[in-house]
């Protein structure tokens, strides 16, 4: 008699559907995260505002300042660094709104020299929502004194 | 002429194991760069250069003055339009769109008004979100269901107050 000799089993594990889902998930993640904030410093807490208005088209040319505290862990503002600062800026740092000038100045200098007006250049701040008002308009006429003349300022969106 | 079986249709079989290595890698990239935040809003803010405004350029409506009168603790002592009195609280800043609006009389266009200007007089040692919830009293009226108006198109900030 002649007996056939049994097939091995192998189980095929079937990767189309698990293929599905991890590029439905990376499409998700690609399209929710934001590359817009990348120039956003998590240390500023921005105010909340229903009425703020996310901008319709990206700008060409923007200057954006983050304003705000050096905050301990549990969020007070470090009592060392109890004055408000001009955030992450290049190449020195933070500094004082009082030592902004230097950074207005020498941003100025480099969108003139890459022949950009400085009309054209809208001023973007991000304050911190303690920050003190007269201190944020001493920014901005610091940075009208360098020729800026266009301004948006940041707040988070309030939820619905 | 007799020929041995048919030509044999070689099956590829796809690596699958460098695509699904690349796959993961940009899925676990973009799960750790992740940051749920609300989305961010702006306002734009009008600061021509002193002495380049010529007279062509008056508004025919004459110019809106907001003071926010700041606490000793920096927060809202009182909000005033023109000089009247508006309060310290959340009322305040509705009493202030609807006046800003009676002025405006009933925008129904979707753009705001640039004959209509503000200047807001913030004190020095106001906190900033007072501040911003001023501008955007002026800036537009939020309606019930859920749609925004654009009111003042010029909005100005002062000079800088002296600190208490």
């Amino acid at each position: 008699m002649r007996v056939k000799s049994p097939e091995p089993n192998v189980a095929e594990v079937d990767m189309t559907p698990m293929i599905d889902i991890v590029f439905q998930l990376i499409a998700f993640f690609m399209v929710i995260t934001n590359f817009e904030n990348t120039r956003a410093d998590e240390r500023v807490k921005l105010p909340i505002d229903a009425i703020a208005r996310p901008i319709e088209a990206p700008r060409d040319k923007d200057l954006v300042l983050n304003v705000g505290y050096n905050r301990l862990a549990d969020g007070t503002i470090d009592p060392d660094f109890p004055d408000p600062l001009v955030l992450n800026t290049v190449p020195d740092g933070d500094v004082s709104i009082d030592r902004a000038d230097s950074v207005l100045a020498r941003e100025a200098r480099g969108f003139q020299d890459e022949g950009t007006k400085l009309e054209d250049v809208t001023v973007v701040i991000r304050s911190d929502a303690e920050v003190p008002s007269g201190q944020i308009q001493q920014l901005i006429a610091k940075a009208q004194a360098e020729q800026f003349t266009m301004f948006a300022v940041k707040a988070q969106q309030a939820e619905e | 002429m007799k020929f041995r079986g048919g030509s044999k249709v070689e099956k590829i079989a796809p690596q699958m194991a460098p695509m699904i290595d690349v796959v993961f890698q940009l899925l676990i990239f973009f799960m750790l760069t992740l940051k749920i935040v609300s989305p961010e809003g702006e306002f734009g803010i009008n600061m021509p250069l002193s002495g380049s405004t010529s007279t062509d350029d008056q508004p025919l409506i004459p110019e809106m003055e907001v003071r926010v009168i700041a606490s000793p603790n920096g927060e809202l002592g009182m909000l005033q339009l023109n000089g009247r009195n508006l309060g310290n609280d959340e009322q305040a800043f509705l009493d202030l769109t609807a006046a800003v609006r009676q002025i405006a009389g009933d925008p129904t266009e979707d753009t705001a008004s640039d004959d209509l200007s503000v200047k807001i007089d913030p004190d020095y040692d106001l906190n900033y979100r007072w501040f911003i919830k001023t501008v955007g009293a002026v800036s537009g009226d939020k309606l019930p269901d859920g749609t925004t108006v654009p009111l003042v198109g010029n909005i100005k900030f002062a000079q800088a107050r002296q600190p208490q």
